[in-house]
């Protein structure tokens, strides 16, 4: 019962902030929702690997922008293909980088502490940030695809709509994840490692490549992640940083292992960041509004456990 | 044997830095300043991690020590030297009062609130323009010591022998074994009564209090702060990688380590001058591949035939739960 | 010199290399030595420390960050060494920092401060004006990232624009800082209904801005942009065409100025793309500068050489003369004014000064 009354608690909050939005200013809603979909879109690969694998991958964002880059150079210009098109060879090559990073690297630093973990992928995130800037300089490039304009008019406000896109990423990378990790052997057998991989082990299953598997997939769905990214943003060497940073903030919020929670924490960032910048003058304090709801969501959920 | 050695080689290495000056020109005391700075962060940083809290924040209590140095300096007229200290009073103010409620997360909930918070004093101070100067910045009428290579190395130095000194008092009081019981095993040592809140509250405070001075002094050093630069990453991840490279829980690690990296870098810089940043990533990730337990680690297990391997790994896979 | 950018420490390589098969300068040949300041002010100080006492240098040529500049002033006025910077805009921070004549005399500042671009704009739209009837700026709205570029943009813009003309502005986050969206400080332009929209962010904002701008049905008659550099795709957009720009150098000025093409040349031969920055010409024009300067001063000696730059004439690619004279603090600064510049058919036209006007105006920019 308990349960229950939060969730009806939950969703009347949810539902008073939406019409109180709608009545303010009801493109804050839209953008909120799109804001929230990149977010969540970039975030749940990073949800997927931390929750099996374990390991906070610092190289996150800098995943997505070395997908953008082989998007932007490999698929578009050489072999001119449009973005939406590039994402499955790109998503190919890299999971098969992924793998290939997870053998050279990762799997030697599963057994330390995460500590050598992270400052394992955070030198890989400058090594591939830096490799970038050595050979296409830290100049920007960007696409220019008429889609992205795609606009749509409600009496007399007319908005973006093709960020939607990222929302209908986001919720199907949740989805089928979730999907995949609940109903096939592969992904039963990945849940049963990462909740307990030596338990898992004496059951027979293949720990190491389990985790190599997971790793590549999540890697391979950066390749969706930055292709798509490249529709509407510029790329450059450091575009990833502060993307792996939201990332490990919104999976932090969520819960470990949480992929689908990623998607409410990502909702309940991007609605109140397009709050924030909808109130003329206080754009800047945007950014305060992500930690603070982080901080007090951690806080809150911690004091909520030790009561219990 | 041990023990003389043990306290001759860090005399002796105090002694060469603080001689360093004489025999060397400003450009080698500008890098040993930077190196150095990372140096006490590192130790700073080591001292908390030794209670198994990782913390994110370094950039967040070194940027907040810069901006309340400038602050007393500008808005208060404030002389140079206690402006330092006031940073450092500052940053360890600000832990005490949100340590006493963010100390009780664990694990990766403590790393990211910590990030969080740090990225919370750069935006406030961004915004914040009348009084803190806002996104341009703050920039001081002169520099500490008119800018006097050697002094301004010695003040840096000093910092790390604060820093130093803290951590060996650590190592060699109570609060070690307070510390330990907590990264180890929280209930056994609540258990045995120690009161470990007191002793994690005291660690957080301390390695703020350093990273305040140090952000005060760096301040001081170069006349000026802005968001960007002084609440930059990493002021954060480069004490990081530092302390691990040279092997954490202690203090010659992190010294060690700032050592290695800082002047690899400037080395790379000078003979790779294109591309030694990919270079510096590499050898990030190649040192934490081959030397798992940092450089100090790899000497004393060479040294002993026991491995403290067993001590480092005790909160494997804690993130996961 | 310290320098970051990789694109630029391109345009010295080959600047230097020119002028050293030319046969270098009064028959020696000019050595160039390069340090990353990685963008770090510490670094930037170490790197001028070393220039100073090991390289030992005559010169020092760079710098574009306000940021890492204001870490460095105290250094290099430790050292005094001449030099010849190419960027750092922020009045009151550098300027101020840099102090008056005579203890910054051996500072030759080439980009225009801040204030100076503000009066040069303002200058800019009153001569277009006057020329084109048909064009009437009575509203500006200014779209800032909300870092230290776009906060002293828009204050400059503000002590300048602000008394004359109906002035409002908000700010973003840069996509340069993980920003990805620009709907807030459009919607609040829009609702502005400005004659001038201006954006000042980097490169990266330019063509989602103008997406954006056009799903939201955001039309100004005049789309204004001053960002540093622009991507290297800009002119592959449609949707660029019209919008106007602020800057020093555009390939246009090629059709007028032989120095221009002969640097163009040299650019494209080199690095294998146009320039996509005007700072690429600027950094030209600092070696040129320092080149007939130590020529005209037979010799390195500081008090001669300031003396020579002092009576710099340099007909620059950028399609003006380049002399030094005082600004509001410092005793040399060279460029004062930006020009005005607008997007046709791919490529950056001059608009004003109408000395070096290259194409006339298309007004108002095309409603989507």
């Amino acid at each position: 019962m308990a349960v229950k009354r939060s969730t009806i608690l939950w969703a009347a909050v949810v539902a008073a902030a939406v019409v109180l939005i709608l009545l303010w200013k009801p493109t804050v809603l839209v953008y909120g929702v799109q804001r929230a979909g990149l977010y969540a879109a970039v975030a749940i690969p990073m949800a997927l690997v931390l929750g099996i694998v374990h390991i906070v991958n610092l190289a996150h964002g800098e995943l997505m922008m070395v997908a953008a880059y082989l998007a932007y150079f490999v698929a578009n210009r050489l072999l001119g293909l449009d973005p939406f098109v590039a994402m499955v060879p790109v998503a190919l090559v890299m999971a098969a980088f992924g793998w290939l990073i997870y053998k050279a690297t990762i799997k030697h630093a599963l057994k330390a502490p995460e500590l050598n973990q992270l400052i394992l992928t955070f030198g890989l995130a400058i090594a591939f940030s830096q490799i970038a800037n050595l050979a296409f300089t830290s100049q920007s490039f960007k696409l220019s695809l008429s889609y992205v304009s795609a606009s749509a008019t409600i009496g007399d406000v007319s908005f973006g709509v093709f960020d939607f896109v990222y929302v209908a990423v986001a919720v199907l990378l949740a989805v089928g994840l979730r999907l995949f990790l609940q109903r096939t052997r592969m992904g039963k057998a990945a849940l049963a490692v990462g909740q307990n991989p030596r338990g898992a082990a004496i059951v027979g299953i293949n720990v190491d490549r389990t985790y190599g598997i997971i790793f590549s997939i999540a890697v391979g769905l950066m390749g969706i992640v930055g292709s798509l990214f490249l529709t509407k943003q510029a790329i450059f060497p450091g575009v990833g940083g502060p993307y792996t940073m939201k990332s490990f903030c919104l999976v932090a919020m969520a819960g470990v292992g949480n992929i689908v929670g990623v998607l409410y924490c990502s909702l309940a960032l991007g609605l109140s960041e397009a709050v924030i910048n909808g109130i003329r003058g206080y754009a800047g304090w945007s950014n305060i509004v992500f930690f603070a709801i982080i901080i007090a969501t951690i806080l809150v959920r911690s004091y909520r456990e030790r009561k219990r | 044997m041990r023990r003389p050695l043990s306290f001759l080689i860090p005399l002796l290495a105090l002694a060469a830095a603080a001689l360093l000056p004489l025999v060397s020109g400003p450009y080698p005391l500008a890098v040993a300043r930077s190196v150095l700075t990372y140096m006490a962060l590192a130790i700073s940083w080591d001292m908390l991690l030794r209670s198994g809290q990782i913390s994110f924040g370094i950039a967040g209590f070194f940027g907040l020590g810069a901006y309340a140095a400038a602050l007393s300096v500008l808005r208060g007229g404030m002389s140079p030297i206690l402006s330092i200290l006031f940073a450092g009073v500052f940053a360890g103010a600000v832990a005490l009062i949100l340590g006493l409620v963010i100390l009780r997360l664990r694990a990766v909930y403590f790393s990211i609130t910590t990030l969080a918070l740090a990225e919370i004093f750069r935006v406030i101070i961004q915004n914040w323009s009348d009084f803190t100067g806002g996104p341009e910045g703050l920039v001081l009428p002169k520099l500490i010591f008119n800018g006097e290579s050697k002094s301004l190395y010695w003040l840096v130095l000093a910092a790390v022998v604060i820093a130093c000194a803290a951590s060996t008092m650590f190592e060699k009081s109570r609060i070690r074994l307070a510390l330990s019981a907590i990264r180890n095993n929280e209930q056994s040592a609540a258990a045995s009564g120690i009161g470990i809140f007191k002793y994690l509250l005291v660690a957080f405070v301390v390695s703020s209090f350093i990273q305040g001075i140090v952000g005060g002094i760096q301040l001081q050093g170069y006349g000026f702060a802005s968001p960007d630069a002084v609440f930059d990453s990493n002021y954060t991840l480069l004490p990081l990688a530092m302390a691990l490279l040279g092997g954490i829980h202690g203090t010659p690690g992190p010294v060690i380590g700032a050592l290695l990296l800082g002047i690899a870098a400037e080395f790379l810089k000078l003979h790779i001058p294109y591309g030694h940043l990919v270079v510096y990533g590499i050898i990030i990730v190649l040192v934490i591949l081959f030397m798992p337990q940092g450089l100090y680690g790899l000497l004393r297990s060479r040294r002993h035939a026991v491995a403290p391997v067993a001590e480092n790994r005790v909160d494997a896979g804690a993130w996961g739960k | 010199m310290a320098i970051s950018e990789t694109s630029l420490k391109d345009v010295l390589l080959f600047t230097f290399d020119e002028i050293n098969k030319a046969g270098g300068v009064l028959g020696k040949q000019l050595q160039l030595i390069i340090v990353d300041d990685e963008g770090k002010g510490d670094k930037g100080v170490a790197a001028i420390e070393k220039l100073a006492t090991v390289d030992k240098v005559d010169v020092l040529i760079g710098g574009i960050a306000s940021g890492v500049a204001l870490a460095q002033v105290p250094t290099m006025k430790k050292y005094q060494i001449v030099t010849v910077a190419t960027g750092a805009a922020a009045s009151t921070t550098v300027e101020k920092a840099l102090g008056p004549s005579p203890d910054s005399d051996w500072y030759f500042h080439l980009h225009p401060w801040d204030y100076n671009q503000g009066q040069s704009y303002a200058d800019g739209w009153d001569a277009i004006q006057k020329k084109y009837p048909a064009i009437k700026i009575n509203r500006i709205f200014l779209a800032y990232e909300e870092g230290a570029f776009g906060k002293s943009s828009f204050d400059a813009s503000k002590a300048i624009f602000g008394t004359r003309y109906q002035f409002d502005g908000a700010s973003f986050k840069s996509a340069l800082q993980g920003g990805s969206d620009y709907s807030a400080v459009l919607e609040a332009a829009k609702e502005f209904k400005p004659d001038l929209f201006l954006w000042a962010g980097y490169a990266q904002d330019a063509l989602p801005l103008l997406e954006q701008s056009k799903a939201m049905k955001f039309s100004p008659p005049v789309y204004l942009g001053a960002p540093p550099a622009w991507p290297a795709d800009m002119s592959k957009s449609p949707l660029a065409e019209n919008v106007m720009l602020y800057g020093m150098w555009a390939q246009s000025i090629n059709d007028i100025s032989a120095a221009s093409k002969k640097f163009y040349d040299a650019y494209v031969k080199a690095v294998g793309t146009a320039p996509t920055s005007y700072f690429a010409a600027l950094s030209y024009s600092a070696v040129y500068i320092v080149a007939d300067g130590i020529k005209r001063a037979g010799g390195t000696d500081k008090a001669k050489l300031i003396a020579a730059l002092e009576a710099t004439k340099y007909a620059s690619p950028l399609g003006e003369t380049i002399t030094f004279s005082p600004s509001n603090i410092i005793k040399h600064q060279g460029i004062r004014n930006q020009k005005i510049l607008q997007w046709q058919n791919g490529r950056q036209e001059v608009i004003w000064p109408f000395e070096v006007q290259s194409k006339p105006i298309v007004y108002p920019f095309p409603a989507w």
